[in-house]
């Protein structure tokens, strides 16, 4: 247990800084499809008049966006994406990891998970898409995107066929009237026989249902009930189902045991 | 890592990496400013989920055996839920928040919970530099704002909404808590109250109870639940007495300094009664404290009644007989005033005086307050009562001099102020209580006052400065003319107290200035009443 509390505080104590940077979601969508290394383009920092001015570079190759349809090759990413610089001012903000090395699982927690501090976040930053036509391209095919309600009417040419013909009787009803046969009229066993079965099925339950009951038993309902009638009481019990349950005297079900 | 230097500014270019297939995931650990974390100071760190809300989510099987359970009971449910479409959200391990321990058991604890909607329009980077320059971003996970969590008790809901009541009122807020912590270990008491009460009483002598200024309910619920408490327990009594002389204490302070606005507290001191007979000193210090319940009870009952005191200096004399024989019964451990005030009633029904027994009241607990300040500013006394009593000699038409933190001062003030409001009654009942008061207050401190007192009798409408009780031919001459007095009501005046005598010293010495004097008698009320005409 002491393996998984404990953080590892070496980023906290190099007090490495890092930056917190806000990237739109094509933005990481683009990154996402980045091959080999996983380089998705250059950040250049210059100094001007003492203000630093930071800008990103997509890659080329990333700026192709797809799956939006047929308008997709038209719009390209952005390249150019200026940062605006923030303070970090009312919050200390930390990061941590949380990692977990194997999948081997034990005693419900992942072996090996360890969470480490990895810094405390020194700028904050967002990242901007240079405004140009382009840009104002793939916002629109956005927007439309997202204006389209998820649930749509559509007109149907031919009428639906397939799944409801008339049938003279249905596949279900013959299985039920085939199963009915075969179980037959329920015959009256022996009551001491009748009585042994419920007592088990009391043994495992405080109330029932007489439909369960009579399931459990297979013995005519009006037999039954002149069973339960003898060992058993008719219990509104509040819930608006009526079930029924044993006699006390039949029962004691601190050990979950029976008393005939 | 390339390098321009294009346009005489100096821009330096770096890749950015995002790297794939990390295990690691990054989350922002959120920290208000003003609780000024730093990480860096932090030893030891233990972070767990915090798994308390399990329950709520899982499915509680209570009885799972035979007992209690129907058949096929979980069925049902489930039915009856998709009927309805009850739907139960799923314990997500991933969303519950976060405990973080930090440096151990005695350290920080902050509870970090998650943020929602961080990652669904925008999504947040980590950009780290790497030492071949080139950054590398990694998508955050999860937001969690941790939030120091309190350490120090607080205070539940209902106990909140309580407070929340008294806000006007409390001005003691520490004893809140204090008065909390000892509820709680006598809760398993029967007597809860009772438990209460002696907790708050008995261990913390100083706060029982909220400090209340002015709250006439709670004043009487107390008086009312101290007599019957203690009625029978001495030691509590006592225990009694020293608390709600602290808070009697503490109130009057408060009371000093909030009252501009109000009228009540000035009065309340008036005519408390004092005793006077215990022999040793020690009972002195009981007496204030005794005194002092009464005068906590008689508060509301004072500042009702403060108006009318036509007849008070009579029911003082009468007070004052009764205080003294009851000092003669008992040793001090009842609350002398409790009789005094039960006798009185009694007394009340007797001579079928309702008002002016409350001005007696009145005049019991300025007596009491005022020997209560005296006990209670020893030190003070030395310099402040002479300029106080000065002050007030020069201040006395009009302004209550109020000096802060001297309690004696706001019974000065009342006196004053009964003072005036009297001045209208006949002189010689303004001045019994004047001078009475007065002689209280400084007696102990023999040399000042003394001095003032000389001109006092001389200046006939009283100074309401501090003078000294001589039972002197000059002061019983005083009185009678004045006023027609009973041996009893000269007797009160002169109690031994002040004068320092025994009780029939006091009376030998009476009876010989009264042989001397040879007044006129005169039958009032089937009393033998004395008086002098000059």
């Amino acid at each position: 247990m002491s393996d998984k509390g404990d953080v590892d505080l070496t980023g906290a104590k190099q007090n490495t800084g890092v930056w917190l940077v806000k990237v739109p979601k094509y933005l990481s969508q683009q990154w996402a499809k980045s091959s080999g290394r996983g380089e998705v383009g250059k950040l250049r920092i210059s100094k001007q008049q003492g203000k630093a001015e930071v800008s990103f570079t997509l890659n080329e190759e990333l700026t192709t966006i797809d799956g939006i349809g047929e308008k997709a090759a038209l719009v390209r990413a952005p390249r150019e994406h200026p940062f605006t610089m923030q303070t970090v001012g009312g919050q200390t903000l930390a990061v941590f990891t949380e990692s977990s090395s194997g999948e081997t699982w034990q005693l419900g927690t992942p072996v090996g998970y360890k969470i480490a501090l990895e810094g405390v976040v020194v700028q904050r930053a967002e990242c901007r898409p240079a405004v140009s036509d382009n840009y104002m391209r793939l916002k629109r095919l956005q927007i439309e995107e997202s204006s389209k309600p998820v649930r749509y009417s559509q007109q149907l040419e031919k009428p639906v066929t397939t799944n409801y013909k008339p049938v003279a009787n249905h596949a279900n009803n013959l299985e039920y009237d085939k199963k009915k046969k075969e179980e037959g009229k329920r015959a009256r066993a022996d009551k001491q026989q009748v009585l042994d079965m419920l007592f088990s099925a009391f043994e495992k339950h405080q109330y029932y249902n007489i439909k369960d009951l009579v399931d459990i038993t297979k013995q005519p309902v009006i037999y039954l009930k002149e069973i339960l009638r003898d060992i058993g009481t008719y219990n509104v019990k509040g819930t608006h189902k009526n079930t029924w349950e044993l006699r006390p005297e039949y029962r004691h079900y601190q050990g979950e045991e029976k008393s005939e | 890592m390339a390098s321009l230097g294009g346009g005489g500014s100096s821009a330096t270019e770096y890749v950015v990496r995002v790297p794939k297939n990390t295990a690691k995931k990054y989350s922002i650990m959120a920290f208000n400013a003003g609780d000024k974390v730093n990480c860096s100071t932090w030893t030891q760190a233990r972070m767990e989920r915090d798994m308390s809300n399990r329950r709520m989510y899982a499915e509680e099987e209570a009885t799972e055996g035979a007992a209690g359970s129907e058949f096929g009971k979980k069925q049902r449910e489930e039915a009856r839920r998709k009927k309805y479409g009850i739907i139960t959200r799923e314990f997500k391990a991933e969303d519950q928040p976060w405990i973080l321990k930090v440096n151990g058991k005695a350290g920080k604890r902050f509870k970090g919970q998650k943020k929602g909607g961080v990652t669904e329009n925008a999504s947040y980077y980590i950009f780290t530099q790497c030492p071949d320059g080139a950054f590398e971003a990694f998508p955050v996970h999860g937001w969690y704002n941790f939030t120091p969590q309190a350490k120090h008790r607080t205070l539940t809901a209902e106990e909140a909404e309580e407070e929340w009541g008294r806000r006007n009122k409390v001005v003691n807020h520490f004893s809140i808590m204090v008065q909390r912590r000892f509820r709680e270990p006598e809760r398993g008491d029967d007597e809860e109250e009772e438990g209460e009460k002696g907790g708050k009483k008995k261990k913390k002598g100083g706060r029982g109870g909220d400090l209340r200024i002015h709250d006439l309910e709670d004043d009487l619920e107390m008086s009312s639940d101290d007599s019957d408490s203690s009625m029978g327990e001495d030691g509590e009594g006592k225990s009694k007495k020293k608390v709600s002389d602290a808070k009697g204490k503490g109130k009057k302070k408060k009371g000093s300094k909030r009252n501009a606005a109000e009228d009540s507290d000035d009065g309340d001191f008036e005519g408390v009664e004092v005793d006077y007979m215990s022999d040793d000193t020690s009972s002195e210090e009981d007496e204030p404290e005794k005194v002092k319940p009464s005068k906590t009870e008689d508060v509301p009952k004072g500042v009702d009644e403060m108006s009318d005191s036509e007849e008070e200096s009579e029911e003082e004399k009468q007070n004052e007989e009764e205080t003294k024989e009851e000092e003669e019964e008992e040793e001090g451990k009842k609350t002398p005033v409790h009789m005094e005030k039960k006798k009185k009633k009694g007394e009340k029904d007797s001579s079928g005086e309702s008002d002016t027994s409350d001005d007696s009241d009145i005049e019991g607990e300025a007596a009491s307050a005022l020997f209560m300040a005296k006990k209670r500013t020893p030190p003070k006394r030395g310099g402040g009562r002479g300029s106080t009593g000065s002050s007030r000699t020069g201040s006395r038409p009009g302004t209550p001099s109020i000096d802060s933190g001297s309690t004696s001062n706001t019974l000065r003030a009342a006196a004053n102020k009964l003072e005036q409001s009297k001045r209208q009654m006949p002189p010689v009942s303004s001045e019994t209580p004047a001078a009475k008061r007065l002689k209280m207050e400084p007696s102990p401190q023999s040399p000042q006052p003394s001095g003032k007192s000389t001109p006092q009798p001389a200046s006939g409408k009283s100074t309401p400065s501090s003078s000294d009780v001589q039972l002197t031919e000059e002061a019983v001459r005083r009185y009678l003319i004045r006023k027609p007095m009973t041996t009893k009501d000269l007797l009160k005046k002169f109690q031994t107290k002040r004068t320092g005598l025994s009780s029939d010293q006091t009376v030998n010495v009476l009876a010989q200035i009264l042989k001397r004097l040879n007044p006129e008698r005169k039958n009032i009320n089937d009393k033998m009443h004395f008086y002098l005409t000059e």
